[in-house]
């Protein structure tokens, strides 16, 4: 615990980025998907959590490359889009990419590693990702989909939550440097 | 350049991910009007082009053909405009032919309808020289059995009488020249009296006394008593009427249109004729009694004019 609320390793834009161990950024990718479809029969309290948007925001700002970013973002969202019943393909791609661009672009540049900034990342982007959907949801689909509702509000605070002791979990699977 | 390349690659990478992603969710959604989104965005890409392709090509197109147009615009314009000369003279050429049929129809249907006389249709050639002489040239003569004294009437009254007669041509005298007299009677009063021609254009009713009550519009027919007219055909309408001394000068304004004969028909007898009257109810009375019916035509073979007589 300690060691979650250390500073912890400076993060340093231009020399540290972080490697983790052979197929542990697919498995966990895979294991989020999955989770997510997997709790979703077990109740609607599911929906408070988004792991696979945790799993590209915690990636992201780990591996700093906005390149890696965008495609992993890419990648988990067209396969959350496949594993949904009614959302085109590319709906939740399209938010993804561009969390995934972004975290990899701010990791560089602020404080990833201590537990009120991960908090804090997470919230931001949360509510940053409805807002792709909404507006993605409104001019392809034609659907009135909210911006900002006290759900939603709640929804990013359980969310971030969550993502503190889930980011540190992750933490383990780095390789050492 | 290259460093610019290198740091602007991220951002272009992402912007054509998404991209990609949209175009996917555009192949996959389908719009208001069941059209695939990507197909309505192709469209709405290419259709401005389109047009603007269009509306460049037809201004070139256009400048160019106008100018090469203009430049044979007026020999164009010359060989247009002598074609409507040409299809106007053509115009009135079957606008007279038309009304020539018109005409000749009216007196082949007054011929048929009046098959008690024979009579042989004509065309008029010309007039006389002289002003003062009303008198006609027709293409009918002696080949065609025309004699001097047949009456020529039209099927609107009486027009005059043949005068001369050569192999191919006849004279006719009308009834406003100074020399004719056609024996008449009002169609109401059957009061009788003479149309006699005074050199005007209107002959004028003459013994007619002073007494005898006359209206303009009172309709003028023929007695029948020159043997040259059947009886009741219209001659005209009294024109003007007043008292004179020692009979009423009255103008007679003739039924047929002197002044515009074209086609005539020819009395090709000289027999009195009485036309036809349209059929009326006989009285039982008189049916009795013996008399004719009404408009029975009779014809008799003594000549009441000896000049008539047939050559």
């Amino acid at each position: 615990m300690g060691y979650m609320l250390n500073v912890g390793e400076r993060s340093d834009p231009n020399v540290e980025v972080h490697k983790f161990y052979s197929g542990a950024v697919l498995a966990v990718c895979l294991l989020a998907l999955v989770f997510q479809a997997f709790l979703h029969k077990y109740g609607r309290w599911s929906e408070l959590i988004d792991l696979p948007l945790l799993v590209t925001i915690y990636f992201g700002v780990s591996r700093r490359n906005p390149v890696t970013g965008l495609f992993l973002g890419g990648t988990i969202g067209i396969l959350q889009d496949a594993l949904s019943h009614d959302n085109p393909i590319g709906m939740y791609g399209i938010a993804k990419t561009i969390i995934g661009y972004l975290a990899s672009s701010i990791g560089g540049r602020i404080d990833t590693e201590h537990p009120l900034s991960r908090f804090a990342l997470v919230f931001f982007f949360f509510h940053f990702h409805q807002i792709i959907l909404a507006i993605t949801q409104r001019v392809l689909l034609n659907h009135s989909a909210p911006l900002f509702t006290l759900r939603l509000f709640l929804d990013s605070l359980m969310t971030a939550a969550f993502a503190v002791p889930l980011f540190a979990l992750l933490d383990r699977l780095r390789r050492p440097s | 350049m290259i460093d610019t390349y290198s740091r602007h690659r991220p951002l272009a990478l992402l912007a054509i991910v998404v991209v990609a992603q949209v175009l996917l969710l555009a192949f996959q959604i389908k719009g208001e009007h069941d059209v695939r989104m990507i197909r309505y965005w192709a469209v709405a890409l290419v259709t401005p082009l389109e047009r603007a392709g269009t509306w460049s090509f037809s201004k070139v197109g256009g400048a160019w053909g106008g100018y090469v147009g203009l430049r044979n615009a007026r020999a164009e314009n010359e060989r247009m405009r002598t074609e409507l000369d040409q299809l106007r003279l053509r115009n009135r050429e079957l606008e007279s032919q038309a009304a020539e049929v018109q005409r000749l129809s009216t007196a082949l249907n007054f011929r048929n309808a009046h098959t008690e006389a024979g009579m042989l249709a004509a065309q008029v050639i010309g007039s006389s020289a002289d002003p003062t002489s009303h008198t006609l040239f027709i293409n009918r003569g002696e080949h065609d059995r025309l004699r001097v004294n047949m009456g020529v009437v039209t099927p609107d009254g009486i027009v005059g009488k043949i005068v001369e007669v050569l192999p191919n041509t006849a004279q006719v005298l009308l009834i406003n020249d100074k020399d004719s007299g056609v024996g008449a009677l009002f169609s109401a009063s059957r009061t009788h009296g003479v149309v006699r021609g005074s050199g005007d254009p209107e002959p004028r009713m003459e013994y007619v006394v002073n007494d005898e009550k006359v209206q303009a519009g009172d309709a003028i027919v023929t007695s029948g008593e020159d043997r040259i007219f059947p009886k009741d055909f219209p001659i005209g309408t009294v024109e003007s009427a007043k008292p004179g001394s020692p009979f009423q000068v009255i103008r007679v304004q003739p039924s047929a249109r002197l002044d515009r004969l074209e086609e005539v028909l020819v009395l090709l007898t000289q027999q009195e004729v009485v036309f036809k009257k349209p059929e009326v109810p006989v009285a039982a009375g008189a049916e009795a009694a013996g008399e004719p019916a009404a408009g029975a035509p009779r014809a008799k073979t003594a000549m009441a004019n000896p000049s008539a007589a047939p050559q």
